[in-house]
């Protein structure tokens, strides 16, 4: 299971790439394995508001309908049209073209509650045990 | 011994059905409460669809209302049902509550093994199927059409399709267990393109409580045994309760807002990757 060092991982199992005030986020590699062959997503649109620990949209997969939890507040400033054409890709390619939004971040300082790559690995590794 | 509620079985149209579910569900959420099973009809026929679905895509709908079937959307995924000839059951958990994980499919397992156990008393041998179709082949908009990873089954046929939805560490699943069967209504009320084969292969591959055991077991029993396999086999007490307050204001605006509004209903033309 790969974690890049670039990004930045939430408790809900997004990944966040940082660039100054933009935040592109997708769900990581143990969110798709998880989740198994994914069949639909639904994302809020382009100019949504999103609250950091709130829904930005819902995901089928053949064993279970999840809402989405965004890791940053602000709003969608872009969204993943690909993802309609081809939802196969995130769980082909997660971290790259399977990206799902681009949002403007509002707070900066909400980035302290997310992980890096060392700390997620441990946090799935420790939800794997509890299980 | 760890306790439970239960709301007991009681039919309500298909609007209120789903409001009640989705209000525990949200309600859960909310606060620390203990596991739901709920048990419930149908007071008419209806088609629900799952999340993803688009009610012109795959239902007839003006055979549904010509015929008084009420079309509604859960809020879980997964395709189509026609319900009325069954009993249904919902349960809302922590994902990380006692006997349950935030693993999907070991959840699906344990409230299986609680089904085939109350099958079992009501004289129905039931099995849980692990290996299924892959999602780029279920192309069948009707979920007794397919059998997934842990769907029931006697007699080699389907006889209860379930769905989950999971949000904010909290799950709903939903689940239909077939007292009766018809495969022609199905085949009728959801848009098939040949419907006398897919009628025969309905036939084929779905069972009922009245096929398996004819009409030694009615719904009040089923309800009994279903509740007593949780029991017996999770080590748990089920008590009756109702809705709380918090939980009748939810269903409410629910009903209001979402329910009972056909945008909601017929479908939000999500996007899919078929």
């Amino acid at each position: 299971m790969s974690f890049p060092n670039d990004l930045v991982y939430s408790r809900e199992h997004t990944w966040v790439r940082i660039d100054g005030d933009i935040a592109t986020v997708g769900i990581t590699d143990y969110a798709q394995d998880k989740l198994g062959e994914i069949l639909s997503v639904e994302l809020f649109s382009e100019d949504s508001p999103v609250e950091q620990g709130e829904p930005f949209g819902v995901i089928e997969s053949l064993k279970v309908t999840t809402e989405l939890i965004s890791p940053v507040s602000g709003e969608i400033i872009s969204v993943n049209e690909d993802l309609a054409d081809d939802v196969g890709i995130l769980n082909s390619d997660s971290y790259n073209t399977g990206w799902m939004i681009a949002v403007g971040i509002r707070d900066l300082e909400e980035l302290d509650n997310l992980l890096d790559a060392e700390a997620y690995a441990d946090y799935v590794e420790e939800y794997e045990e509890v299980d | 011994m760890e306790k439970w509620r239960v709301i007991p079985f009681e039919l309500f149209d298909s609007f209120e059905n789903m409001a009640i579910d989705e209000a525990i569900f949200r309600a859960g959420r909310q606060r620390e409460m203990s596991p739901t099973l709920r048990l419930y009809g149908w007071e008419s026929p209806a088609v629900s669809l799952g999340y993803f679905q688009n009610a012109e895509r795959e239902i007839n709908c003006g055979y549904c209302h010509d015929r008084g079937i009420d079309i509604v959307r859960r809020p879980t995924g997964g395709r189509a049902v026609l319900h009325g000839d069954d009993l249904t059951y919902s349960l809302v958990a922590g994902e990380s509550s006692r006997h349950f994980s935030s693993d999907i499919i070991k959840t699906y397992r344990i409230i299986s093994g609680c089904i085939i156990r109350g099958l079992e008393k009501s004289g129905v041998e039931a099995e849980m199927v692990e290996k299924g179709r892959s999602g780029s082949e279920s192309a069948e908009p009707f979920c007794f059409a397919a059998s997934y990873r842990n769907e029931l089954l006697a007699d080699g046929k389907k006889i209860c399709g379930s769905a989950q939805v999971r949000a904010k560490g909290m799950f709903l699943q939903q689940g239909s267990l077939l007292m009766d069967f018809d495969p022609v209504a199905v085949c009728a009320a959801i848009i098939t393109k040949d419907a006398e084969a897919k009628e025969k292969a309905l036939e084929a591959s779905v069972t009922s409580i009245r096929k398996s055991v004819g009409d030694n077991v009615g719904i009040d029993t089923l309800c009994r045994n279903i509740a007593a396999g949780f029991e017996e086999v999770l080590n748990i007490r089920l008590i009756e309760g109702r809705l709380s307050p918090e939980e009748e204001t939810l269903k409410d605006s629910l009903l209001e807002n979402k329910y009972r509004n056909a945008q909601w209903n017929m479908g939000r033309g999500a996007k899919s990757g078929h």
